[in-house]
């Protein structure tokens, strides 16, 4: 039979051993999981103050923000939209049936909820930064 | 959970054990150095590649949902970073003059004959390989050495089926004609 008539896929068949793989060379797996051991704790070292602390970095710069906030409002004040919204809240009566709630604590459920709305956001972003690219 | 499945030493490593990781090299690591040699023609390179591949399977082991096999995944590095590095590099042009030997020449370097005839299938199916792109190297050693259906492949390199039966035929053809060359050059000098 002419070469030429030998058809491709047994052509390469012929020649192709399936068996004859090329292996890895010696201490294949060793290397592998000694560089993966160094990059693995030199990419944590690598890591800046901030990507290292970013929560309580975070928690902080807000928790400032609010105390600051808290001083700077001005008291009783009218004309800006600060102080707009300061009397909006401190307007505030919640009266449930037979019960009636002393001001502070109309302060905390507002606070409540303030921090509850920073706790999704932020939980939001760091979850998004812990799952690495496909 | 079978203590010997991938699975088992997966959930091992996300544990926090590194060391179950070593199973899932030990176990698939050959594979991935062929898988990566082929395309790249360069045992060197493909150390490099298969270690990369590891290195990256991980980093993203969290990420990995256990839809496919492990090794269906792990090929999948394998492809990519393999094909990228090959794209980044400027290949010579290899011309059939420069495939020097035929059966007998391997015989000085072989204990027999047949081993001889294997070693020199083997030289001219990874000659005829460096003659066709990285992509069809890829689908060639998936579908012949590692012996997966059209499926499989298309989840590990993103082509469509269709595309790698067209893709196979082509490289196959290539593949033909290129050993039918060193056949006949090595039949003229031996005449």
């Amino acid at each position: 039979m002419n070469k030429q008539e030998i058809n491709d896929e047994d052509l390469v068949r012929k020649f192709l051993n399936p068996d004859k793989i090329e292996r890895t060379p010696e201490g294949f797996t060793s290397k592998t999981l000694t560089r993966i051991r160094i990059e693995t704790q030199s990419e944590k070292a690598d890591k800046g103050f901030f990507a290292r602390n970013r929560v309580p970095v975070i928690s902080a710069v807000i928790t400032a923000g609010l105390i600051i906030a808290a001083i700077l409002l001005p008291a009783g004040e009218t004309g800006s939209i600060g102080s707009a919204i300061w009397e909006y809240f401190r307007d505030i009566e919640l009266t449930l049936p037979g019960l009636s709630l002393p001001t502070w604590a109309i302060y905390a459920m507002i606070g409540v909820f303030v921090m509850g709305f920073f706790d999704v956001v932020l939980s939001g972003i760091f979850h998004k930064e812990n799952t690495p690219k496909p | 959970m079978d203590p010997k499945s991938d699975r088992y030493y997966i959930s091992q490593v996300l544990g926090g054990r590194i060391d179950g990781f070593a199973y899932l090299v030990e176990m698939h690591k050959d594979k991935a150095f062929n898988l990566a040699f082929r395309i790249c023609g360069n045992r060197e390179e493909a150390e490099e590649i298969a270690q990369d591949a590891f290195l990256k399977a991980y980093r993203s082991l969290k990420d990995f949902k256990m839809k496919s096999s492990f090794a269906t995944w792990l090929y999948r590095i394998v492809y990519n970073t393999a094909i990228s590095l090959v794209r980044t590099r400027k290949n010579r042009v290899l011309s059939v003059e420069e495939f020097p030997a035929d059966a007998v020449d391997f015989l000085g370097l072989s204990s027999s004959e047949e081993e001889a005839a294997d070693d020199y299938r083997n030289s001219l199916i990874n000659f005829a390989l460096q003659k066709i792109s990285e992509a069809e190297r890829g689908l060639i050693t998936l579908y012949y050495y590692d012996d997966l259906d059209t499926e499989e492949i298309a989840k590990i390199t993103g082509i469509s089926r269709s595309n790698i039966k067209v893709r196979l035929f082509r490289a196959r053809q290539k593949m033909g004609e290129i050993i039918r060359q060193v056949e006949m050059k090595n039949d003229f000098y031996n005449e």
